[in-house]
């Protein structure tokens, strides 16, 4: 079986045997028992499942994890939900989800958290100009489904975020 | 079912089975109170949080939290190691099943057990009644519906199992035999609503449901539909009465009359899936050393999970009959109905005894959820109508309503009541007549989701009502004005809504709204790529079943830190944050501690049921109603918007108990007041503001004194509530501080101190009435939407731009969660409308192959995220009740958008979903 290695939220896991058919979201669930990210249809349609990949450039994208082997994910550094708080404080991002009541059931949370905080790190290197600061959420958040909330308050917290410190994030 | 007094947290279901539920306590997740117990002002809620959500924290960190979140290892004092099973279906209804064929499954995917309908006749389980059928296909039948489960693989590692789900994917194992067909069954129910309105407004009705009780034809065609005319036999008299009223109704209506505009349409809804982000999923053991079924689950109804569960055990041979059966209820992603009387817990329940001492998981993959999981009732309906065309008035209504249950029998009879007594929606109409009739098919099994039949019928009314303005040359809102039901006014099955009438302040409210004043100038922003057109809706939806029930636990420590327990689930309804908060009004802060789920913790109140809610007569209610200990439910599924009404109503009573006879009473002897000062009774003019109870000329109280100075008099810290309701409260007195307390409750147990839950016998109990079943829909929330759509003439996509909904739902406990349902609620009407659907039968997803992807429901660019607005209208008093509103969002938002189509275009669509390629077809 193949053997893989990985940073999991600053942590290093591996190695280890890995199915080469094992997806990643099986084996962070199953395996590792870190279940913040969340299996929502198997087909990398809903990103609830969705984590961070860190690349060593200094960029970060998110990639599903439904429909991507484990073996992909060897060497990489990557971020799940679990990772985000530090020491129990929360990062802007989850405290503005909080305060703007973003979600309702919340299992949707993982993916759009980790797509939210993507954006934010992109921005801070890649400032945008105010006038283009909802259609770059809404580009960004588009691939991730939410049923409860209608997905306004998402997009307001993120804003928010980003109105907070507009030196930081905005052009 | 009767709670035992022997031990706590178990009581005894009818089979004779110890049935109890526990907290879930994962031994790997941190302390209790950070997944599935709120800490509502737990030490981590930094200032920012200081809002009221209770579940914020655990959602945004990813704690365990939902029932697939949990495994073996998670869960204290349970065997290490998970094993899975897989829930094996056939895609076919048409042949008979002739058995597996797992060859192609190597070693390294084959599973340890199957477990097939033989086992279940085997081992002696029975099906609930409420679904009717068979849990697994015998070999040798023609599957009931696409997508029956025929077995059951458990598998002892994942990776077997994994890769077994993978292999069978790719080669279903179902051997089919002979064509049969598909399999002919009964109609789930056939029912006709007639309603003759007296001559004058303040007359009595000449014939009406509620006076007469409701009707079925009882006799049907060759081909299994009712027939609905009077036929001259001697049986069904009572039916045959109605009838020739309701023909009489139609007879009017299809007379030629020159005066009248009649209108006759036919209006088809699809079928949708509830798509919860989180597949059904779940965890059981079942330890058969100490006969101990263990569970966890996230359902909608817990206790009916519990009791199905007795059930199917109930009678079992010895070596698979739990004696004992302990459920742990999670938190859902999700539910929209789709929960609610799932026969997921049965399976679960049967993989486990089937693999004894191993903890097995049974979770679906999104292909399975669409398989098997609750779908919407799609709907084929006739509506015809007559209008007075110098009034705009209209004056008499028909209806056949037609409705798809599939193939296990669950929610569709009530389906098609609440559709049915809903067909007028929120006019005033002095002759109708409707029929209904749930029908059996090989689809796959339609019960609860939100919305529940009057999404569609509303969907059929409210275009026709938008048709009839338009033929009139009426402005639509003026033309439902003038047809509005008001407050004392009837509804179709003879009763009133006795709830706050608000209809006419919404209509109000969209006229004076600039989308609906700009409507015109708008649509001349037609140009050559784009179409506009603005459309509008207002529904009211049922909130309650017209049998409720709850249960709610309060109590304050000396330090004055509320816990809370209560019956009511979470799914993302905000039910506990929701309690919380309406806890806080009596006892002056937010819980720091509030157990949603929670059927087992009332041991205390003894209770005991018997009969049908729904269906008991009254003579029976008047016998069975002396036991001070019986209740007509002991508790309800968190569906049918009852969370705000119902959810909360036990435990607010309880706070108000424990208000009135503890802190009330320690709050006197702190000011020093006696007990011949007047000021002694004026507690309901006290208040709370910033933890300090306030009473005019007084000193404020800290909440924390008047707590410590509860316990140190020894008054009463604690009380355990019963309610229920059947479109009233049940209402009793119990002996309270030297009186006879009424309270909206049925039943009682206090504490004081740190002592334990005493019960009280109430000294007057009144029941609602048992012909109160006879109403359709009393209470009511409505909703009115405007929306204003571009579309585009070459792909023929329409595109809500701006939408604006209003809403009424009585005193709104957490105006951001009221605001985050409105959007959801609009979101999935958008999908309704214009995205989702399921084919039936063979194309649909019984066959196993539909995920997202092939199925489409709204993302975020398909809604007009920067241009929803959103009005809640405040309450018509301070002291207004709750009412539900989780439904009602969403329903306007359909006819308003197929409105606004028929504004953009001029053609009237009469089919859900409404496609670009229908657009384009109509232009």
């Amino acid at each position: 079986m193949p053997v893989i290695s990985l940073s999991i939220n600053g942590r290093a896991h591996g190695p280890i045997e890995v199915r080469d058919d094992l997806t990643m979201n099986d084996f962070l669930r199953e395996v590792l028992g870190m279940t913040g990210t969340k299996f929502g249809c198997g087909a990398g349609q809903c990103l609830s499942c969705a984590v961070i990949v860190d690349s060593a450039d200094g960029t970060s994208a998110t990639m599903p994890t439904c429909i991507l082997p484990a073996t992909e994910f060897d060497k990489f550094a990557i971020r799940t939900v679990e990772g985000h708080a530090r020491d129990g404080e929360l990062t802007a991002l989850q405290k503005s989800f909080i305060s703007h009541f973003a979600f309702q059931c919340g299992y949707c949370t993982p993916g759009f958290l980790n797509e939210g905080q993507v954006l934010l790190e992109r921005l801070q290197s890649e400032p945008i100009p105010r006038t283009e600061l909802e259609r770059t959420i809404t580009e960004a958040l588009d691939g991730h489904l939410c049923r409860c909330s209608g997905y306004v308050k998402y997009h307001q917290a993120v804003r928010d975020v980003v109105l907070a410190d507009p030196n930081r994030f905005l052009i | 079912m009767r709670p035992s007094r022997r031990e706590f947290v178990t009581w005894v279901a009818a089979s004779g089975i110890l049935l109890s539920t526990a907290r879930l306590q994962p031994a790997q997740a941190g302390p209790f109170d950070e997944t599935q117990t709120f800490p509502g002002i737990a030490a981590k809620q930094s200032s920012p949080l200081e809002k009221g959500r209770i579940d914020a924290f655990a959602k945004a960190t990813g704690a365990k939290l939902y029932a697939s979140d949990f495994r073996a290892a998670d869960m204290d004092g349970w065997p290490a190691t998970t094993a899975h099973a897989l829930l094996v279906r056939t895609a076919d209804a048409s042949h008979i099943f002739a058995g597996l064929d797992l060859s192609v499954l190597d070693a390294s995917a084959r599973p340890t057990i199957v477990v097939t309908a033989d086992d279940l006749a085997r081992v002696g389980t029975r099906a609930p009644p409420f679904y009717t059928g068979d849990l697994l296909c015998p070999v040798g039948t023609t599957p009931l519906y696409l997508g029956q489960p025929v077995a059951l693989l458990l598998f002892e590692s994942f990776d077997a199992f994994d890769r077994a789900r993978f292999l069978l994917r790719q080669t279903p194992p179902i051997k089919l035999g002979a064509r049969t067909g598909p399999l002919a069954q009964p109609n789930y129910a056939a029912l006709r609503f007639t309603r003759v309105a007296g001559p004058s407004p303040r007359a009595p009705d000449v014939y009406s449901p509620v006076m007469e009780g409701w009707i079925s034809p009882g006799f049907f065609k060759a081909n299994g539909r009712p027939i609905w005319e009077p036929l001259p036999l001697s049986e069904g008299g009572q039916y045959k009465r109605g009838a020739i009223y309701g023909e009489e109704i139609r007879a009017a209506i299809a007379a030629k009359d020159p005066g009248t505009l009649v209108l006759d349409r036919r209006f088809r809804t699809q079928s949708v899936d509830p798509m919860f982000l989180e597949p059904e999923g779940g965890l059981a053991w079942y330890d058969s050393t100490g006969k101990t079924l263990r569970l966890v689950l996230g359902v909608q109804s817990p206790l009916e999970a519990s009791e199905a569960l007795a059930h199917l055990l109930g009678q079992a041979a010895p070596a698979v009959r739990p004696e004992r059966i302990e459920t742990h209820f999670a938190h859902m992603g999700g539910g929209f109905g789709g929960r609610d009387h799932t026969p997921f817990p049965l399976y679960l329940a049967l993989a486990a005894i089937f693999l004894p001492g191993r903890p097995i998981r049974l979770a679906y993959d999104r292909f399975q959820q669409f398989q098997g999981g609750i779908k919407r009732h799609a709907f084929e309906m006739r509506t015809q109508v007559a209008v007075d065309r110098a009034s705009g008035r209209m004056h008499a209504f028909a209806a056949d309503h037609v409705l798809d249950g599939g193939g296990l029998a669950n929610y569709s009879a009530s389906v098609a009541v609440v559709s049915a007594t809903s067909a007028i929606g929120i006019y005033d109409i002095p002759k109708v007549d409707v029929t209904t009739v749930a029908t059996h098919s090989r689809g796959v099994t339609a019960g609860s989701m939100r919305g529940y039949g009057v999404l569609q019928t509303a969907a059929a009314l409210e275009t026709l009502v938008d048709e009839v303005a338009e033929s009139l040359g009426m402005d639509a809102i003026t033309l439902r004005r003038r047809n509005l039901l008001k407050t004392g006014g009837l509804t179709l099955t003879g009763n009133p809504w006795t709830v706050s009438v608000r209809t006419p302040e919404i209509l109000d409210k969209l006229e004076g709204h600039a989308l609906w004043r700009e409507r015109v100038q708008a649509r001349k922003a037609t140009s050559a790529d784009t179409l506009v057109g603005t459309g509008v809706a207002v529904c009211a939806k049922d909130y309650g079943t017209g049998a409720d029930a709850a249960l709610g636990r309060v109590e304050v420590d000396p330090n004055g830190r509320i816990r809370i327990f209560c019956d009511a689930v979470e799914m993302g309804n905000g039910i506990g944050t929701a309690v919380a908060n309406r806890v806080a009004q009596f006892l002056g802060r937010m819980a720091d501690e509030v157990s949603v789920a929670r059927i087992d913790a009332f041991d205390a109140l003894g209770l005991v049921t018997s009969g049908d809610p729904y269906a008991i007569t009254q003579e029976e209610q008047d016998a069975v109603s002396r036991d001070p200990r019986w209740v007509p439910s002991i508790s309800s599924a968190t569906s049918a918007s009852i969370g705000a009404h119902v959810g909360t109503h036990a435990a607010a009573e309880a706070a108000r108990i424990v208000l009135r006879f503890g802190m009330w009473p320690a709050a006197l002897a702190l000011w020093g007041i006696g007990q011949d000062d007047p000021r002694h009774f004026l507690w309901e003019e006290a208040f709370w503001q910033d933890g300090m109870l306030i009473l005019s000329g007084l000193p404020p109280l800290a909440q924390e004194d008047v707590a410590a100075k509860a316990y140190a008099m020894g008054a009463l810290t604690g009380a355990m509530a019963h309610a229920f309701s059947r479109w009233a409260w049940a209402q009793a007195a119990f002996p309270l501080g030297g009186l006879d307390w009424a309270a909206d409750l049925d039943a009682l147990a206090v504490r004081r101190g740190e002592g334990p839950f005493t019960v009280l016998d109430r000294s007057f109990i009144a029941f609602p009435p048992a012909d109160y079943n006879r109403i359709g829909t009393s209470f009511t929330s409505s909703c009115g939407t405007l929306v204003r759509i571009a579309i585009d003439r070459k792909s023929g996509t329409v595109r809500v731009t701006d939408a604006y909904s209003v809403l009424e739902c009585g005193q709104v406990l957490t105006p951001e969660v009221v605001l985050g349902q409105a959007q959801g609620g609009f979101a999935m009407g958008v999908g309704y409308a214009l995205l989702e659907t399921l084919p039936p039968f063979e194309d649909g997803p019984g066959n196993g192959r539909w995920n997202l992807g092939d199925y489409v429901v709204a993302r975020g660019s398909d809604l007009p995220l920067h241009a929803l607005e959103v009005e809640v209208l405040p309450p018509v008093a301070p002291n207004e009740p709750p009412k539900g509103m989780a439904e009602v969002v969403m329903i306007p938002v359909v006819p308003a958008i197929l409105n606004a189509i028929h504004d953009a275009t001029g053609h009237r669509f009469q089919a859900l979903p409404v496609t670009p390629d229908d657009v384009r077809r109509a232009l």
